[in-house]
């Protein structure tokens, strides 16, 4: 099972498509597409497209999923109407806004007003051409490829900030600015809590990473970074509770409001997408990635693509917790948020990091994994 | 300051309950919902029906919160055409002024029977049209959906709110004003005042008002002040609709039997 990887498919997918263009062809353009450069380089816009359509198609489940446990958090049934279960509702509201006009507002800037959501979308969806989904399931080694994904991850207050102000709205503005306050002072807890993450696991390969927590998932004796990192991610997706810079309340909708139609899509598209990025990232560093403790029964670990189904049940769950925390606490204050973030995160992520460090020196890390519970 | 907004922030427990009880009781409140939501998923669920009401555990003929429906619920209308008298009460009646007097298929090609067409774009479901129907033909049912996408499919025509009476929906008691066997309009002439108000009200205009003599004062006696005129009913043509007996401001007009 292990050698069908993402590559794989789309090389055979290519390599099909290509042999059955060229059988219909004549004989020197036969050979021509036929040849293996050429389906070598098809297959990698195949498995481009088949990332895009992955990561595009997991978002908007994302959404329903949201809608549909938010509504239970809220005695409402969510989303029903449009197919099963309202899983299409997302698809028609997406249509909506795809046919919809984008206005523009006079004394915006156009430069800033349409880069904006473009590059905060673009940035977004890199981030899934760097994280592995399964074994095999990666677009290729890449021995930093954590330091990447939250290098990438870390570049949206940017582009928000920028289409913020050039929308030339004060609400934007202003939702703009706490955006970039809130990730900048929740980026050094988070990454903090990261490098609790990497002096246990020893690298900074996210596969290795996983491969790391084959005895005991690192939630277990890293259960601060995993506190610290969480309410970290919660800021950087900017979601209830710390969704300032969007608070309906005060700011309208925040550094979004501006925007319409297709670039309000983009907004939400992306946003859906960082909070997947986010759940992945629990998933990967804290709770095994794909893997599976050893107790379990090897019939629910050895069916096809079962890295891939625990790996996403696994994401749902870490983003139901996000939605359960959505659906619970009320928003917090500029001023606690940035007290909690400078005041008691980065403490606790310093100490994270010295529990790790302890932890990997008087190597007692192999008792988690001699504790046959829910440890793991 | 920011020392006093600290003081204000400690209501009394361990910060780390500010997190963990709100989520509990989201907790409580996300499993209650899995297994016993509160909500009716109304098109599909509905509490007047019997078989969702059995799967709620509650008694069909027992009254159940808002959704239940009383048979003196003023709904859609039932129209019973075979009974109508085409009195034309209960376009007078209406305060809306939704119902018009249309003419249906059958009888008399010369003088086509009329029944009335209400235009629920208008009406306000005030009921005055079925209390003031003589005949009962004209009632309110508990049918209360009536959402169409046209603005024209809200006048439902005589035809169609006969089908609704041949549904057999629930209807409101119907308020027969006449008492059996008393089918002539009678008159009190002593308290009569000659208004005309019956003869104008009338809807086939049946009353005739007739002069009558004044009588001599007899010396020390005062006459009464009023138009010396009484009304005469033509019960050939009376459809003893009661508009007459309802108008008349002395109460003078009565059901009888004419000896």
């Amino acid at each position: 099972m292990s050698n069908v990887t993402l590559y794989s498919v789309s090389y055979l997918l290519s390599d099909a498509v290509l042999r059955a263009i060229g059988s219909v062809l004549p004989r020197p353009l036969s050979t021509w597409i036929t040849n293996a450069d050429l389906i070598t380089g098809i297959a990698v816009l195949v498995f481009g497209a088949l990332l895009l359509a992955a990561s595009m198609l997991n978002t908007i489940v994302l959404i329903w999923w949201e809608r549909k446990l938010l509504g239970r958090f809220m005695d409402r049934r969510g989303a029903m109407h449009v197919g099963y279960a309202g899983l299409l509702q997302n698809f028609a509201d997406g249509f909506k806004l795809f046919r919809k006009t984008t206005v523009q507002p006079r004394e915006a800037d156009p430069l800033g007003f349409y880069t904006g959501p473009t590059a905060y979308m673009v940035t977004s969806m890199i981030l899934f051409g760097i994280l592995p989904i399964s074994s095999g399931w990666n677009s290729g080694f890449l021995p930093l490829s954590l330091l990447l994904a939250l290098a990438v991850f870390s570049f949206a207050p940017l582009f928000i900030f920028v289409s913020a102000w050039s929308s030339n709205n004060k609400y934007s503005l202003m939702g703009g600015m706490r955006s970039a306050a809130q990730m900048i002072a929740y980026e050094v807890p988070l990454l903090l809590a990261v490098v609790a993450v990497v002096i246990v696991a020893g690298s900074f390969d996210l596969t290795t990473i996983v491969y790391e927590q084959q005895n005991y998932w690192f939630w277990g004796p890293l259960a601060v970074a995993l506190i610290v990192f969480f309410a970290g991610m919660l800021a950087e997706m900017e979601r209830i509770p710390f969704d300032l810079p969007e608070a309906e309340a005060e700011l309208v909708e925040g550094w979004n409001t501006e925007y319409g139609g297709m670039l309000f899509a983009f907004f939400m598209l992306a946003d859906y997408l960082r909070a997947l990025v986010g759940s992945i990232l629990v998933v990967l560093l804290f709770l095994g990635g794909w893997t599976l403790p050893t107790w379990v029964p090897a019939a629910l670990t050895s069916f096809p693509l079962a890295g891939i189904v625990w790996f996403m049940v696994k994401t749902y769950i870490v983003f139901g917790v996000f939605v359960w925390i959505r659906a619970s606490l009320p928003r917090v204050r500029t001023d606690q948020l940035l007290r909690v973030g400078w005041n008691r995160m980065i403490p606790l992520s310093l100490l994270s990091v010295f529990l790790a460090a302890l932890l990997v020196t008087v190597k007692c890390l192999p008792v988690f994994g001699c504790v046959p519970s829910l440890g793991v | 300051m920011s020392s006093e907004i600290t003081a204000k922030e400690k209501p009394g427990e361990h910060p780390v309950l500010w997190v963990a009880r709100p989520m509990a009781t989201a907790a409580r409140q996300f499993a209650k919902s899995l297994f016993r939501p509160s909500t009716i998923v109304y098109p599909y669920e509905r509490l007047e029906d019997p078989e969702f009401r059995d799967r709620l555990e509650v008694a069909s003929g027992k009254p159940f919160g808002v959704g239940h429906v009383w048979d003196n619920y003023r709904g859609v209308h039932a129209l019973n055409i075979a009974t109508c008298i085409s009195c034309n009460l209960c376009a007078f009646s209406c305060p809306d002024v939704c119902i018009e007097m249309v003419s249906v298929p059958g009888g008399d090609p010369k003088h086509p029977k009329k029944c009335p067409q209400i235009d629920y774009g208008k009406c306000s479901y005030c009921g005055f049209c079925s209390d003031a129907c003589p005949e009962g033909c004209l009632t309110m049912t508990t049918r209360y959906e009536l959402s169409t996408p046209k603005r024209s499919e809200m006048v439902y025509s005589p035809e169609k709110l006969h089908e609704i009476f041949r549904s057999k929906l629930p209807m409101n008691p119907i308020r027969l004003a006449r008492p059996e066997n008393e089918d002539a309009i009678l008159l009190d002439p002593p308290l009569c005042i000659g208004c005309n108000a019956c003869s104008r009200d009338c809807p086939t205009q049946c009353i005739t008002m007739l002069d009558i003599p004044k009588p001599e004062a007899k010396p020390g006696e005062k006459l009464p002040r009023r138009i010396w005129k009484e009304p005469v009913v033509n019960d050939s043509d009376c459809v003893r609709c009661g508009t007459c007996i309802s108008v008349c401001p002395k109460e003078c007009l009565f059901w009888g039997t004419r000896k």
